[in-house]
């Protein structure tokens, strides 16, 4: 078949042989069968005319038939291509009147003749022939018996006529032909220029030009175009929110820098070694806050970049999740915290994922409730069966506090990098959400984030179910 | 190697040399070609076109040449016989000829000779008429002492009215039953004018005598049994009146029927590429140049000079010469029926006035 490397204009070409060839095979056959048969209908006008002029010469003194061959029926039949002539006559009963040649005659073609004349075709001496044959009967004062007439010739002044016939024919298709297939071709140049042209465009164009294109092209093409600038749009978008990206994380990591600095410089024009513990000791914390900022930084480039599900595999996410609150219940930043685990569902939950990144996830979560809520805030970590479509075939993870929340408006940028919902008052870099988000994408969901009533936020995000792994088990 | 390759080929060279020249391989003439056959079945009297046949045996001498002379009729029953199918026929008995040919008996030549011969004739490229033979009144010298002797058919038909008597028993003609030539001639006449029945119930009150060839017609007319003769071929009767200066030959000046030989090579014949090289021969310029010059049988051909052409024949009889067309309508006259009422007329005709 043709390969879909092939140019367009050979497939085109390739086409239009084959329709070309397939209907020009099928036109000729009808010219040839309409060109034989014109010149049949022409030469029986031969046959007809030899026949009467017969026909009027029989007669029948006492009541026999008989007939002096009239010499220009002969020449009739013989007509201008000087065809070979037959001809027969019979009475009723059988016997022959006259005849010059055995003619193939059969009963069934007698008894066509009988009720009007025939024109049939028949082979005489290896030959094909074309045979009339008509009954002729007489008023008279006696009964007359019938008589049947047959006349005939060769085929050689048919076929030259049908050849010429079918000669002019083959040349007005064969120039039909040759005048489509100029016109295919203009016409191939004219619809493939649009392509050209958007090759010549795009080759043209900067590498790191991403406007759109604006290219006059059919409709056809529009489409391809309309692809190609949404392409272009989206190429532009990533670019911007890398290059915003860049700026903010420039940004976020200056200040604890400029902290850094700011608090050396004033330690080193003191001489107190107290004031040197307590500069040191806000070098540490700040330090370590950028160092974990870049850490997270790390991780959801990391994210972005690495190919989404690889090294999935089954994983108990309700073990996962009660592995990870067991840790965090000991660990300093939440002691302020009521962390609570609520699996309200049939375990174990079986998940396909990698267990890296929802270890990451559930941490990033957990962290970020912790930053944004005041002391003492509950915050739950839930799982719950996903009851929309009733099959138990996924389940929502959720986590929830009872925080201040965040205004309307700030909700649906929480998982965009470095975005606070308009908190300046924690440790947070604005990077825990987007995380979670970049890891639930990987997972084919993503992070839903909804306010409580009366106050709190509630992060939530759907997996489906898998079946178990057996090998896990053992 | 290359030494013997030498010697071989010297061998080789030494031995052509000395080879004659009818054994060298691709010569001229071989020892096996030399007895192919070519058999012509011909009414057309080997006297009369012999310098033809001589000239072609002299241009083939590798061709043996059966001609076999015989009646019209005989040789149409010749060319039927298909256990032994002859090569060429020769006839003049056009209707029959146009019948075998019409019965697929002949096969068609593709030779230039053939392109260029003339289209009134030739039939199918299968049948030609090579010959251009006047139909004629001969006469006796002493006739002319008794009666005004006849040029025209109604001189004829006044003569035979007017001394009856005289002509009794010694006018002759073509019997339309034993001669294809009498009755093709008498069909073509009465196709042309109904008062040829007028001169056959003439005749038949004269008593004509009927012969089955131009010849026997002749021979009479020499013996002086017959006095005046209808319907010969000019052919025969002119070379026979340069030789005997009692016979006076009158191409008639109302009109002359012509009747040309016809021949085809045979759809079966034995030696076909003979047969081929010998009816191209017969249209061939040199052909007819040699029928022109040497026989009595008229050129057909407009670019060949003689004594005997077609073209000299019209002017000096004028144009009222007849050539009987070489076309379907000649198939009429072979036709059973209307040949049985042809002759049935003839015979009812020829004793109208005796009664």
């Amino acid at each position: 078949m043709i390969s879909s490397r092939t140019s367009l204009k050979r497939r085109l070409t390739l086409w239009l042989i084959v329709i070309v060839a397939g209907l020009g095979t099928l036109l000729l056959i009808e010219a040839y069968t309409s060109a034989r048969k014109a010149a049949d209908r022409a030469m029986d006008g031969q046959l007809e005319a030899a026949s009467l002029t017969i026909a009027e010469s029989l007669q029948w003194p006492e009541g026999k038939p008989t007939l002096e061959m009239p010499a220009s029926a002969l020449q009739i039949l013989a007509t201008r291509w000087q065809e070979r002539v037959f001809y027969w006559l019979q009475a009723d009963n059988g016997v022959s009147i006259t005849q010059n040649a055995d003619l193939p005659i059969t009963a069934a073609m007698q008894e066509q003749a009988r009720h009007q004349p025939v024109y049939l075709d028949a082979v005489y001496d290896g030959r094909p022939i074309r045979l009339s044959g008509r009954e002729v009967d007489s008023a008279g004062w006696d009964t007359q018996e019938p008589v049947q007439l047959w006349v005939g010739h060769t085929r050689r002044g048919r076929d030259l006529l049908a050849q010429e016939l079918f000669r002019k024919s083959a040349t007005r298709f064969a120039a039909m032909v040759l005048i489509t297939a100029a016109l295919v071709a203009i016409a191939m140049r004219t619809m493939l220029a649009p392509l050209r042209r958007l090759r010549q465009a795009l080759r043209d164009r900067r590498a790191d030009d991403i406007s759109p294109l604006t290219l006059g092209v059919p409709q056809e093409m529009q489409e391809l175009i309309e692809t190609l600038n949404r392409l272009f749009a989206d190429q532009r978008h990533h670019r911007d929110a890398l290059l915003r990206f860049i700026a903010d994380a420039s940004h976020q990591l200056k200040t604890p820098l400029a902290g850094l600095q700011s608090t050396s410089e004033l330690a080193l024009t003191r001489r107190d070694p107290d004031a040197w513990y307590q500069a040191l000791t806000t070098v540490h914390d700040s330090a370590e806050r950028t160092s974990r900022l870049a850490g997270q930084m790390l991780s959801i480039t990391r994210l972005q970049h690495l190919a989404p599900g690889h090294g999935r595999q089954p994983l108990m996410l309700d073990q996962l999740m009660r592995e990870v609150a067991i840790d965090w219940a000991d660990r300093q930043d939440s002691r302020d915290h009521d962390l609570g685990l609520a699996i309200d569902v049939d375990t174990p939950v079986w998940v396909e994922g990698e267990r890296w990144a929802l270890h990451e996830l559930l941490n990033n979560l957990i962290d970020n409730a912790c930053r944004y809520t005041p002391p003492g805030s509950e915050i739950t970590l839930g799982l719950t069966i996903d009851d929309h479509d009733g099959d138990a075939e996924r389940v929502i993870l959720t986590i929830e506090d009872n925080g201040p929340g965040v205004d309307t408006e700030s909700l649906a940028r929480l998982t965009q990098p470095f975005e606070r919902g308009q908190r300046q008052d924690t440790h947070g870099s604005g990077l825990g959400l987007a995380i979670a988000d970049s890891i639930a994408d990987r997972h084919g969901s993503h992070l839903t984030v909804s306010l409580r009533d009366p106050h709190g936020l509630r992060v939530s995000l759907t997996l489906p179910r898998c079946a178990p792994f057996e090998e896990s088990e053992t | 190697m290359r030494r013997r390759l030498h010697v071989g080929l010297i061998l080789a060279l030494w031995l052509s040399l000395w080879l004659p020249p009818g054994l060298s391989p691709g010569g001229p003439i071989g020892v096996a070609q030399a007895d192919e056959k070519l058999i012509i079945e011909a009414a057309l009297d080997r006297q009369i076109v012999d310098p033809m046949l001589a000239a072609f045996a002299a241009e083939n001498p590798q061709i043996d040449l059966d001609y076999r002379d015989r009646s019209t009729l005989e040789v149409d029953q010749r060319a039927r016989d298909h256990a032994k199918p002859p090569d060429v026929v020769i006839s003049s008995a056009m209707p029959w000829q146009m019948a075998l040919s019409n019965e697929g008996l002949a096969q068609p030549l593709e030779a230039p000779e053939v392109d260029q011969w003339p289209a009134w004739a030739k039939w199918r490229d299968e049948v030609f008429g090579f010959t251009f033979e006047p139909v004629v009144i001969a006469y006796r010298l002493e006739l002319a002492s008794h009666m005004p002797p006849p040029e025209t058919h109604r001189d004829l038909l006044d003569l035979l009215t007017h001394y009856r008597q005289w002509l009794d028993g010694r006018v002759v003609s073509y019997s339309p039953r034993d001669s294809g030539v009498g009755y093709t001639l008498l069909q073509q006449d009465a196709r042309y004018t109904p008062r040829m029945w007028d001169l056959i119930a003439a005749m038949g009150a004269a008593n004509v005598q009927l012969e089955p060839t131009t010849q026997r017609m002749l021979e009479g007319l020499s013996d002086g049994r017959y006095w005046l003769g209808y319907n010969l071929l000019g052919s025969y009767a002119l070379l026979w009146a340069q030789t005997h200066p009692d016979i006076i030959v009158q191409v008639p000046n109302d009109y002359s029927l012509v009747l040309m030989r016809m021949a085809f090579v045979h759809r079966d014949a034995p030696h076909p590429a003979a047969a081929r090289r010998f009816v191209r021969f017969l249209l061939s310029q040199r052909g007819q140049h040699i029928l022109a010059g040497q026989t009595p049988l008229f050129s057909v051909r407009d670019d060949v000079i003689g004594p005997y052409t077609a073209q000299r024949l019209r002017d000096q009889v004028g144009d009222h010469l007849y050539p009987i067309p070489i076309n379907a309508t000649l198939l009429a006259f072979v036709d059973s029926l209307r040949r049985q009422a042809f002759l049935r007329r003839w015979d009812r005709e020829i004793q109208i006035l005796s009664e």
